[in-house]
């Protein structure tokens, strides 16, 4: 879309070459960005895990590139446990997996996982959920 | 059951109230066609639409919920199982107090807003004891079985009055007030008038820089007054009381509100200085419940008050004197330097657009004006940034302008996010996010020094130690 409107731009003032020049060039610099270093980036940097092991179980996320943050919630908490599969997802056989708690701001989100590992974490999930009997919040 | 039958004398009232934009807007289109029947039509429609409302609501308490059906044109039930009542608070106008009714509105915890609130507009004022306890009855031992009144926490005081207009809402409300002027066409006629024409020979017989000073002195009387007379109207009267698991706020001279927070909920305070109000000596107590709304006036517990008093109330709700007003441990050096960066940012970038450009010299002036009040906004807020964790509480404390210092319990702490920005991977910096259920749902350690945020998660809530995740 960006394009269009440049090139929109272009066609009405055609002046001052240099400007779109330098408009140009960003767009170029901003699809390299997003198109082949971000996802090369956030590939390196995501992780996910359920640990069951060590301590209570939880849920451990690792996402971003260049912002990144690493979540941590533990299973006694989760409230629910979504799958998302956008048409894109399902051309690739991919899912989306949501974990929800009591607040907002704890929800662990993990992305982009086969479809059927994620169907193995949502039934991991609920089941280890389901034990307990506490609010939630 | 239907409501109580003196209402039909208020709702008239509150209905021409609520609607006095419309009944204005036909009372001057009334005057500019001559035409006087256009303002007794407004008025007997929402006097009509008044009265209507009483009839169209009802209200029903069966053994398992509660109903209320309303609505004029569209018929609504709301109905709310009673296992789920949480809290009932009362709120009383000033033609509701004179008639002796009270609006009583029953949360459940979860926060509702404008139409599926449950609100009965209104009920004799004897009635509330009576249903009070039986809407609590099935979730809280019921409040009235204790009669030992419980402990008076805090009381209003009228040096509270003083940090009242440090805030704007006086300046907001003079603004509004030129705004509605000019909306209902008022401005128009002040301008033809005489009190413009005598305003402009002041003007030119002492010039402009002094009749600009004296109005923005008058602005500025007036917008004070208008914050004190604020203050003490919604706040006069205040009373905070502790019972055994429930939390008792009342306020207000003219509209009485009444609050009743069960403490099972409470997840922490919040204790906000904004930077007048701290020169000042003040604070003011938010609760961090679920439940409720973490920004506005639902969680407020204390307006702004000297600053001991918020902390010894705080310290009494929490149990913790501590966390209320103990030292904090610093971020280090890293954090400071980040503060200072992130300040300087606005005036360094300015300065090279300045110099480019040829700025004159008075704005160079008020760049450096600039630049010193940037400067000390860093060194305050790099003070400010600190945090603790002690006894299962954090306590946060960041900010210069809106100060505010965060007790959230570790046991209301539900998931952990270490959040690390370009920049602050570069300094070692972390931002530590505690997520709660409570409040405004997530609170922010800024800064801290990134090897030690995993350890500040762990100390606060213990399951976050065991975790290996929790190490790297």
């Amino acid at each position: 879309m960006l394009i269009l409107i440049q090139l929109v731009w272009i066609a009405v003032d055609p002046r001052g070459m240099w400007l779109h020049a330098a408009a140009a060039g960003m767009t170029v610099l901003g699809i390299v960005a997003f198109v082949v270093i971000a996802p090369l980036w956030r590939y390196r940097v995501h992780r996910w895990e359920i640990s069951l092991t060590s301590g209570p179980p939880a849920v451990y996320t690792r996402t971003g590139w260049i912002t990144q943050e690493r979540r941590i919630v533990p299973i006694s908490r989760v409230q629910t446990v979504d799958t998302y599969r956008g048409p894109l997802d399902r051309l690739f056989g991919l899912a989306n997996v949501t974990v929800t708690t009591a607040s907002s701001a704890g929800a662990v989100r993990i992305e982009a996982l086969d479809s059927d590992v994620a169907d193995r974490v949502v039934a991991q999930l609920t089941h280890i959920g389901a034990i307990g009997a506490q609010d939630a919040t | 059951m239907r409501l109580n039958p003196r209402m039909l004398l208020v709702h008239p009232v509150h209905e021409v109230l609520r609607q006095l934009p419309l009944v204005i807007g036909s009372l001057v289109f009334g005057s500019a066609t001559g035409n006087p029947w256009w303002v007794v039509l407004a008025l007997v429609l929402t006097v009509t639409i008044g009265v209507l409302r009483w009839f169209t609501t009802g209200y029903r308490i069966a053994p398992d919920e509660i109903q209320l059906r309303s609505g004029l044109l569209q018929r609504k039930v709301l109905s709310l199982p009673r296992n789920r009542i949480r809290s009932v608070s009362t709120d009383a106008r000033l033609l509701h107090r004179l008639l002796g009714l009270t609006v009583l509105r029953v949360g459940t915890g979860q926060e509702a807003a404008g139409n599926n609130e449950f609100a009965l507009d209104a009920v004799a004022a004897e009635q509330v004891p009576r249903l009070r306890s039986v809407l609590l009855a099935d979730s809280l031992n019921a409040p009235e079985q204790d009669s030992k009144p419980g402990r008076v926490l805090a009381r209003w005081h009228p040096d509270w009055l003083r940090y009242s207009p440090l805030s704007l809402t006086g300046l907001a409300m003079v603004l509004a007030t030129v705004g509605v002027a000019y909306q209902v066409g008022a401005a128009g006629a002040l301008r033809d008038s005489r009190l413009a024409q005598s305003g402009l020979d002041l003007a030119q017989r002492y010039g402009a820089a002094a009749t600009a000073a004296s109005a923005a002195i008058v602005v500025l009387a007036a917008s004070v007054s208008l914050s004190v007379l604020r203050s003490l109207v919604s706040y006069g009267n205040l009373l905070l009381r502790r019972d055994a698991e429930l939390l008792h706020l009342e306020h207000g001279l003219l509209r009485v509100r009444e609050n009743t927070f069960d403490m099972r909920r409470l997840r922490g305070g919040t204790l906000r200085e904004a930077l007048l109000v701290r020169a000042f000596g003040g604070a003011r107590l938010d609760a961090v419940m679920t439940g409720v709304n973490g920004v506005g006036e639902s969680s407020l517990l204390l307006p702004p008050c000297p600053v001991a008093t918020a902390q010894t109330v705080l310290a009494d709700l929490i149990g913790h004197p501590d966390a209320a007003s103990g030292p904090l441990r610093g971020h280090g050096p890293a954090a400071t330097r980040r503060r200072w960066a992130r300040a300087l940012l606005i005036p360094a970038t300015l300065a090279p657009v300045g110099v480019v450009v040829g700025a004159p010299l008075w704005a160079w002036a008020v760049w450096a004006g600039m630049t010193v009040g940037c400067a000390l906004l860093a060194f305050d807020r790099s003070r400010s940034l600190g945090h603790r964790v002690s006894g299962g509480w954090l306590v946060a404390r960041s900010g210069s302008l809106e100060r505010r210092r965060d007790c959230i319990s570790g046991a209301g702490i539900i998931g952990w996010t270490v959040r690390q920005s370009w920049p602050q991977r570069r300094a070692g910096l972390a931002t530590l996010i505690a997520a709660t259920a409570a409040g405004i749902k997530r609170y922010q350690v800024i800064d801290v020094p990134a090897e030690l945020a995993w350890s500040i998660a762990a100390d606060a809530s213990p399951w976050v130690a065991h975790n290996r995740w929790a190490q790297d």
